[in-house]
């Protein structure tokens, strides 16, 4: 995963993915890679888990090697206007912006795009090994991975067009992109990772590099017998709970496509302690 | 200052992504039906078993009778269709036909996040003013982690009353060619310069259309968000960090924008009780490896339960309010009677503090 350029991470609402996101960031800090950590969804989580109080446009050095930034959307449309689309500094940008703001709130794709460029024109600046995208949950992931491509499609023409089809072709090179696509091994997650690859592979707009399975619960191996000799109450309850809950992640386990695992850490952790725990994890994965 | 309570009770069920708020919505509709109430639920994509349960396999927005339950009905949110029906409502017929053809109403319509948002409080709007239910449970769609919901009404009258589209579209009542006013052409012509002629042009057409219909939409807009001010909140939240960040923000911003929620729900919790079981199994005939196993998993649940009731206590004291539970269960619950056995093992003031 770690090989590429540019790693978008995402999965269904609360699933844990600004914790893997930062822990995949820290992890390539820690193989000597320069990383950037990027939120487009919640930048909040990000910075939590981070250990930094919140995220700005510019960069935040957060470990050796490691920074972390947000989307601004106001920054990115300017960024997006004059360097990108090279609008002349001449141009009154304030009328120019408050048109495109009415074209973000309406025309499809555009917010998206807007977003969607920040990252990958990190990508194209290569200040960074690695830039790593906490990206929105699933139910809006297809609209901002497809925004180039809309985008490409609806333009006639212009400095627009070209553009959103250079970011398109960023998103498709499977040297460089990847999607790192986190879930639970819960009924729902599990049936919408599914739908999403299923998406995916119909509609090829970026390679899927890794299903991260999160708060994976290991069943207890225990002796027939062992379990009635617990005494009752409390105790008894809390292994059968952990059991049950073992068993049924076990079958969505079976759906899921193989991939990396990640114990469940119960709720005892602070979001920096969970992202350390995670990136210790992937030392061994 | 005494509010008229509408003659049909409203429960909005929101809470972060993946804290099982469609689940408690169907629960507590469940509940409230079998408390002899004709009560209708408004789903948001529920799991397909879910789905199942509740005889709704498809999405859809006429609420069919929930099969072996006599008071209870279900119905899922069908976004394309609502907005056509706003649309059918608020526009004059040769308007209506443009918009529904045109491919920025289908895009809006089918992928706007806050397109989602506004239909479900069109379609709460339209089951309370039909009349036929006693109580409405609503599910949030998740969009803005679900505040977007309370805000999209406010948000519908901003976009298509805001200055800027004004500004757009020419002040007075839209001739087609008023985008082109003295003061905008230079800037029209860099806009069409960079992003390749028509595509402008196309959305203020299709924005013309839409503010047409902005008296109609304003007042429904405005008629919604006082059923939201009138409506009993519930936020439902789990004790990891984000939902219960996105539960604070429900408790500060809700005040201001509908009414403060009435109770927060943890869902998945842990009887307190486990939070000081000390796992002593030395007196039981274990082998070492089995005896490490349960101290381990053990401890752990028992520092779970340890720490949700600190997080109990902290949102109690912080914002004032009862944290009720919901337990945490072996399966998800997917029939009818196990989503009604959820509310029955739930604390029981649940009912109580929804006044089902």
């Amino acid at each position: 995963m770690l090989d590429h350029k540019l790693l978008i991470v995402s999965g269904k609402g609360g699933v844990g993915k600004s914790a893997v996101a930062a822990s995949l960031a820290l992890q390539a800090g820690r193989r000597g890679a320069s990383a950037l950590a990027i939120s487009l969804a919640d930048p909040i989580g990000l910075a939590t888990h981070l250990g930094v109080g919140s995220l700005g446009y510019d960069a935040k050095p957060v470990a050796p090697g490691v920074a972390v930034a947000a989307v601004d959307r106001a920054r990115a449309l300017d960024e997006y206007l004059r360097l990108q689309l090279r609008v002349p500094r001449a141009a009154p940008l304030g009328q120019f912006s408050r048109i495109f703001q009415v074209l973000i709130d309406t025309a499809p794709g555009v917010r998206e795009i807007v977003s969607m460029g920040k990252p990958i024109f990190e990508v194209w600046k290569e200040d960074w090994d690695i830039v790593i995208v906490d990206a929105p949950p699933l139910g809006q992931l297809q609209s901002y991975l497809g925004a180039p491509a809309t985008i490409a499609e609806l333009v006639p023409s212009g400095a627009v067009k070209e553009q959103a089809a250079r970011m398109r072709d960023t998103l498709a090179d499977q040297s460089t992109s990847g999607l790192v696509l986190v879930t639970t091994p819960e009924e729902l997650p599990t049936i919408e990772t599914s739908e999403m690859l299923e998406l995916l592979a119909d509609e090829p707009i970026i390679d899927v590099v890794g299903v991260v399975t999160n708060r994976v619960i290991t069943p207890m191996t225990l002796e027939a017998g062992v379990f009635d000799a617990l005494p009752s109450g409390s105790i008894r309850a809390a292994a059968h709970l952990h059991q049950m809950l073992a068993a049924d992640q076990q079958r969505w386990l079976e759906v899921l496509p193989a991939g990396p695992q990640l114990a469940h850490q119960f709720g005892v952790l602070t979001a920096p302690e969970l992202a350390a725990t995670l990136t210790d994890a992937w030392d061994e994965l | 200052m005494s509010r008229r309570k509408p003659r049909t009770a409203t429960v909005i069920v929101t809470g972060a992504g993946g804290v099982g708020k469609t689940t408690i919505a169907a629960a507590v509709g469940i509940a409230s039906a079998r408390a002899g109430k004709r009560t209708l639920v408004l789903t948001v994509d529920p799991a397909r078993r879910l789905a199942d349960a509740l005889g709704i396999e498809t999405i859809g927005n006429v609420p069919t009778p929930v099969s072996g339950q006599t008071e209870l009905w279900a119905a899922m949110l069908d976004v394309t269709a609502s907005w056509e029906g706003i649309i059918s409502r608020h526009a004059e017929p040769d308007v209506a036909a443009r918009l529904e053809q045109n491919p920025y109403f289908r895009a809006i319509a089918d992928r706007f996040p806050a397109a989602q948002s506004y239909a479900a409080g069109e379609q709460l709007a339209e089951y309370l003013e039909a009349g036929a239910w006693e109580v409405v449970v609503v599910d949030t769609p998740p969009a803005g982690g679900g505040i977007d919901f309370f805000e999209a009404p406010r948000r519908m009258r901003e976009l298509i009353g805001g200055r800027v589209l004004r500004w757009i579209t020419g002040a007075g009542l839209p001739g087609r060619r008023a985008l082109y006013r003295i003061t905008a052409r230079p800037m029209l012509r860099l806009t069409d310069n960079v992003l390749g002629g028509p595509l402008l042009e196309e959305v203020a057409e299709f924005l013309l259309d839409l503010r047409t219909l902005y008296d109609g939409l304003a007042r429904r807009a405005q008629g919604i968000e006082r059923y939201f001010t009138a409506a009993t909140t519930v936020v439902v939240t789990t004790a990891y960090p984000t939902p219960l960040r996105e539960a604070r923000r429900f408790y500060e911003a809700l005040p201001d924008i509908a009414a403060p929620p009435a109770c927060v729900i943890f869902n998945r919790a842990l009887p307190a009780a486990w939070a000081d079981h000390a796992p002593d199994l030395a007196s039981q005939d274990l082998d070492a490896a089995t005896q490490i196993a349960l101290h381990v998993n053990l401890e752990r649940w028992g520092a779970e339960a340890r720490h949700q009731a600190e997080v109990r206590l902290e949102f109690a004291n912080r914002h004032k309010t009862v944290p009720l539970q919901i337990p945490w269960m072996e399966h998800a619950p997917t029939s009818i009677n196990a989503l009604a056995a959820l509310i029955d093992e739930a604390d029981a003031r649940v009912l109580e503090v929804l006044e089902l």
